[in-house]
């Protein structure tokens, strides 16, 4: 580091980054006591420690700014020679501001949404642990560390989006009674929680084996350790390693960040209270999988310099993510209900951001498409924060999860019906005022100045995203706030009900972020060249990355010089277009309703049968189903029934249980199972014999 | 000259002197309270376990006969064995006191606890077979009759005849595997049968060899290895939980002290491929454990296939014994955590059991709320099993399976072990999360709160402070198992 400070042991400056993840840890365990004096300051008390742990995460940014780094490392287990550590490099810096100062929102949003819960004390908890557990994978300097906060996540996740254990019928996600393949397309909070942690868990196997493959050849888990001496990867490579390990730790962010093939729990996930998605969606979960992906992209694009390809790898990790921002999105345009509508759509941006990230390692310009990725964290950060909560307002006055039973709220609730323009503007990527347009349009311009052979799908792909992304928020927009009333609000006003706007405590944190969108997105093109600079010096100091150091020979293209260097004009052209076009539809159908959705979709046998196929979720869920639940469970039983009952107690012909009587005791175990037993174990010694001989 | 302040001599005598004594007590009192004898035994273990600490804590420790006969050893092998059984026999003592109360013969219930647990340590500081076959029989016997305590409940019977049957068989193997071993080497000692082993002409290999299988089989019962495990299910289901606590997490452990002791050394002398053996037998053992685990319905009847395949993780460091410094490491401290953690389970359903009679897997919906401290403590118990951070469990997996990648060097099946027991790890969770979700997720008849028993409370405390306390700064206990592994090994020289 050239002005990076490097320290051992616990120092002053190193505090603030440690207080970061312990505070929101101390919240959590206080928090059950709290809640033996009063149910209520728990709120407060969860709000105070994320504030506190959000300006320990502002006193970083100066690091960030001027590149310096805090490496601060104290004795864990010595015996096998861990340390623990803060690595608090501008990347975890900014990162960790992102996420704290987003989950306070959340937190002052959860004080007013989730006012007069029951299990109020149970929420703030997992809240504070989930947020914690967020900063660890963030601020730790080796793998195994923040492999801990990993798991901490996903345990958090389970417990929330399980949160209403009741399983009531509000709760649910899906549409009652709908059936995909023969399954019920229809969850419960428990089931969803218990999917979501089962199918992370998927990835966190992968992770575990890419992470011990690494250490097995490196002996070291740290990620500064890696970079500094890097022979491992020499042998790793010529035993063709490196790439499997690389591509299997990829597959922990595949999980966690819900990318295909393991997308499907996150919009299940949706069974959660709504400030829980907002906190999965915007700030923690989901990010964890593109932080780790920032955190090693640099490492394995820098051994190119010491002549290791590692473009599989990267390609790897452009198409995963150009396939799920494609896939999600076509089903984000049909489905009814909000916060699926909005789940789709994480996982579609998170997709640009893996996109971003792959192409950068496959392109002469790393931290053009590095920047791109990180900066569409940030902004959709921010608006999927605020439309997520705005959601949630939308959920608690109108009281149905479906955007049919809204329709027609412009009118009453004011103050959300702009926010989330705003922050929808911002999703869609509404051209010059936005962060998302000038995020996208840097995702758009480093993909398509890549020059690498999957470029031009890619680029292709992403396009086509983009449009769709544009017309789903606008239909979202427009089923929720434009026409008539639906059904389900006339009737709730008939019976008395005043359609109202939400409390300040709900508004006020998902205005501010959607000001930010537009505010942010107003200077858009100067935050994104302060955030390249920012990387372009880190990535050249901690990595020796230069600009032009990578695999790709050609020059870069880029045509504009000045103020608007890195904007590119094709990329620029075809994201105007690509808003102007899904707009269009979404304005023609939904917002100035010139025609009727269902009418069209009715009147042609093609368009009918690409509806339905989206809506059963491109038939994957319904497929995964079969193959992972339906049919192992089958064959467990199987097992039990065939390999514990048939083979090892198929000796005596008479059932276990019948042998059961007190009096027959005797009988029982002398004639019947024991006999079978005892023929196992005789039969089980002449097999250690043989196993021996071999 | 027998070294009368030698550590298991003096166990011997405390633990010894007081389980003879509380029976006397009881016939003379003539009263039907139980918490007095509940109270002796546990002082009693309380003092064995000081004794101990106090003896590796002032360096007491040398591995140098105590005999002049060469049949006993005091070493930290012994010491970590020791207290790790010490810790399960008090934990299923505290555990009783509530199962216990007004119950028949309490007396002979703690006695023979006692007893059991002078079998269980002897075994780790035996040196010589005939030693160890008789610390062997001092541990079983009272089980089986623990095992069939409760004389008017048919399934305890039963599982109580099941045990003895095998123990019968495994017993008559094992003295088989000796007396074929001493017919070699001419010595019952267990450094100079391995000598006398390296030693053997050709034509002789068969026969030492088929004593090794003896040993793997007879002791194997014990551990609960497959194809050895049949009787096992049936045992822990029928016996009262709190002994199946005992068998679990303690007699289990002795075998695996007693395979440590004899197996590995006596097949590392006669350079039999006994590794791939026994990896083999692992795989196989934690599969069928998992597999079986997924559709029980009762709580006591899941906890024993899962210590079965538990005992195949264990059986991983075994098998990579001799090529990972780490292997036999990663073993015994995983053999200590286990034993806490299935103890802890095993104590929980307990409570669960005596305070509201069901042990099927259904009848606990809404258990967090009933009993939160008992669920609780549960919970944690079956996520350190299960291996997940930041507890106990999940360090000595790691190492076990660490140790296997390291392995990868010298034998290519090593990262196979690995594999196989991460995804026995993940394939595991999947019955530990099905009880957590039935207990926290799931809504039950009545949430009313239950009084739950004191003695059960205490444990769970104990445990969850062990389990995390472990798991966030696992070092010393670490430190231990290392210091433990060096001194077996000097019994005879890894070749």
């Amino acid at each position: 580091m050239a002005t990076g400070s490097f320290e051992f042991g616990l120092s002053a400056t190193a505090l603030n980054a440690w207080a970061i993840w312990i505070l929101p840890f101390v919240a959590a365990v206080i928090i059950p006591g709290v809640a033996k004096f009063s149910k209520r300051a728990t709120g407060g008390v969860a709000v105070a420690f994320a504030l506190a742990s959000a300006i320990s995460a502002t006193t970083l940014l100066p690091l960030a700014l001027g590149n310096n780094e805090i490496h601060n490392q104290i004795p864990w287990i010595s015996s096998i020679g861990l340390k623990a550590g803060i690595l608090a490099d501008p990347l975890a810096a900014l990162m960790s501001n992102v996420v704290a100062w987003v989950s306070f929102l959340i937190f002052v949003y959860s004080t007013g949404y989730m006012k007069g819960d029951k299990d109020i004390t149970r929420f703030w908890f997992w809240m504070a642990f989930f947020v914690g557990s967020m900063q660890l994978i963030v601020l730790s300097d080796n793998f195994l560390q923040l492999f801990f906060g990993w798991e901490g996540v996903g345990l958090a996740s389970y417990a929330l989006v399980g949160f209403w254990y009741r399983d009531k019928k509000k709760d649910h996600v899906g549409i009652e009674g709908r059936t995909v393949l023969g399954l019920v397309d229809y969850y419960s909070p428990t089931h969803s929680g218990i999917k979501a942690f089962i199918m992370t868990k998927v990835g966190d196997v992968m992770m575990l084996a890419g992470m011990f493959l690494i250490f097995a050849f490196a002996g070291t888990f740290g990620f500064r350790e890696l970079i500094e001496n890097t022979n491992w990867a020499t042998t790793m490579s010529s035993q063709h390693l490196l790439i499997p390990a690389a591509v299997l730790l990829f597959g922990g962010a595949i999980g966690k960040s819900a990318q295909f093939p393991l997308n499907e729990w996150l919009l299940e996930a949706m069974t959660g209270p709504t400030a829980v998605s907002a906190l999965i969606h915007a700030a923690t979960m989901v990010k964890a999988g593109v932080f780790l992906v920032a955190r090693l992209a640099p490492l394995f694009f820098a051994l190119a310099a010491i002549g290791i390809n590692m473009d599989q790898f990267f390609e790897v990790v452009a198409w995963v993510g150009a396939i799920t921002a494609f896939l999600l999105a076509t089903q984000g345009m049909v489905h009814p209900e909000i916060k699926k509508v909005l789940a789709y759509s994480t996982g579609s941006q998170i997709g640009y951001m893996m996109m971003a990230l792959g192409i950068a390692g496959l392109s002469r310009q790393f931290v053009d498409g590095y920047t791109a990725g990180f900066f569409h964290l940030i902004s959709h950060a921010m608006f999927k924060a605020s439309l997520f909560m705005a959601a949630g307002s939308l959920l608690h006055i109108v009281g149905s999860r479906f955007m049919t039973d809204m329709g027609g709220l412009r009118r009453h609730m004011k103050k959300t019906y702009a926010f989330m323009w705003a922050a929808g503007l911002g999703l869609m990527g509404a051209p010059f005022i936005t962060t998302g347009f000038w995020s996208k349009d840097a995702i758009f311009a480093a993909v398509y100045q890549s020059a690498n052979t999957w470029a031009l799908p890619i680029f292709v792909l992403a396009l086509i995203t983009a449009v769709m992304t544009t017309f789903y928020t606008t239909r979202m927009i427009g089923m929720v706030f434009f026409g008539n009333k639906s059904k389900h609000v006339e009737e709730m006003e008939k019976e008395g009900y005043h359609i109202h706007e939400a409390s300040p405590s709900m508004w006020i944190p998902y205005g501010i972020l959607a000001v930010l969108t537009i505010g942010i997105g107003v200077i858009g093109l100067a935050f994104e060249h302060q955030l390249h600079d920012i990387f372009t010096q880190y990535l050249a100091s901690a990595f020796g990355i230069k600009s032009g150091i990578g695999n790709v020979a050609m020059e870069s293209q880029s045509a504009l010089g000045g103020f608007l260097e890195g904007v590119n004009p094709v990329a620029l052209i075809s994201s105007l277009s690509a808003f102007a076009i899904g707009f269009a539809l979404g304005y023609i159908f939904y917002i100035g309703r010139f025609a009727d959705p269902v009418k069209f979709v009715n009147s042609n046998i093609f368009f009918y049968a690409i509806h339905k196929f989206f809506l059963n979720r491109w038939y994957l869920n319904a497929l995964i189903y079969w193959a992972f639940v339906v049919a192992p469970l089958y064959f467990a039983r199987g097992i039990y029934r065939y390999f514990e009952n048939f083979v090892m107690e198929g000796f005596n012909l008479v059932p276990e249980k019948t042998m059961m009587g007190g009096a027959r005791i005797m009988q029982a175990t002398q004639t019947g199972i024991s006999q079978s037993y005892l023929y196992i174990f005789g039969a089980g010694i002449l097999i250690v014999v043989l196993l021996l001989l071999i | 000259m027998i070294d009368f302040t030698s550590t298991p001599i003096i166990l011997t005598m405390i633990l010894g002197a007081v389980g003879v004594i509380i029976p006397v007590i009881s016939n003379a009192r003539k009263e039907k309270g139980s918490s007095l004898y509940g109270g002796m035994a546990f002082a009693a273990l309380i003092a064995a376990i000081t004794f101990v600490g106090y003896q590796i804590a002032s360096k007491h420790v040398t591995p140098s006969a105590i005999f002049s006969k060469n049949v006993l050893v005091d070493d930290t092998f012994g010491s970590f064995f020791a207290i790790a059984m010490l810790i399960v026999a008090i934990m299923t003592t505290v555990g009783s006191f509530n199962y216990m109360r007004g119950r028949a013969n309490p007396a002979v219930y703690y006695s023979l606890i006692l007893l059991s647990s002078i079998g269980m340590v002897l075994i780790a500081y035996s040196t010589d077979l005939v030693m160890l076959f008789v610390a062997w029989e001092l541990m079983s016997i009272p089980t089986y009759v623990l095992a069939g305590f409760m004389k008017k409940d048919p399934s305890s019977n039963e599982a109580a005849l099941k045990y003895f049957l095998f123990g019968a068989l495994a017993s008559g193997i094992i003295i088989y595997g000796i007396s074929i071993a001493y017919g070699l080497t001419g010595s019952t000692n267990i450094g100079q049968v391995i000598t006398g082993f390296s030693k053997l002409g050709p034509d002789m290999m068969p026969l030492a060899l088929l004593a090794v299988a003896m040993f793997i089989a007879g002791f194997g019962f014990k551990i609960g290895l497959v194809p050895f495990h049949m009787w096992l299910p049936d045992t822990y289901e029928g016996a009262p939980p709190t002994i199946s606590a005992l068998l679990a997490a303690g007699t289990k452990k002795a075998g695996f002290a007693a395979a440590l002791r004899v197996i590995i050394m006596g097949a590392i002398a006669l350079d039999l491929n006994w590794a791939f053996a026994l990896a083999i037998i692992a795989i196989v053992t934690m599969t069928v454990g998992n597999l079986a685990a997924i559709m029980q319905k009762n709580l006591t009847r899941m906890l024993a296939y899962s210590s079965i395949s538990h005992a195949g993780y264990i059986l991983i460091g075994l098998s990579i014994a001799p090529f990972s410094q780490i292997g036999l490491q990663a073993s015994l401290f995983h053999i200590l955590n286990h034993a806490v953690m299935k103890a802890s389970a095993f104590i929980a359903v307990a409570g669960i059991i005596t305070t509201l009679s069901v042990s099927h897997i259904d009848k606990i919906k809404g258990l967090g709320k009933r009993m939160p401290i008992t669920s609780l403590g549960l919970v944690i118990s079956l996520l350190a099993l299960a291996g997940v951070p930041p507890l106990n469990g999940f360090w000595s997996k790691l190492m076990l399976f660490g140790a296997a990648i390291n392995a990868g060097s010298m034998v290519s099946w090593g990262p196979y072990l690995a594999v196989a027991g991460v995804l026995n790890s993940a394939l595991s969770l999947a019955y530990y999360g099905w009880i957590i979700r039935k207990m926290y997720f799931e809504e039950g008849e009545s949430e009313k709160r239950v009084k739950e028993p004191k003695s059960v409370i205490a444990i769970m405390i104990f445990s969850i402070i062990f389990i995390v306390g472990i798991g966030v700064y696992p070092d010393p206990v670490i430190e231990f198992a290392k210091s433990a592994v060096p001194t077996l090994t000097n019994v005879v020289t890894i070749h």
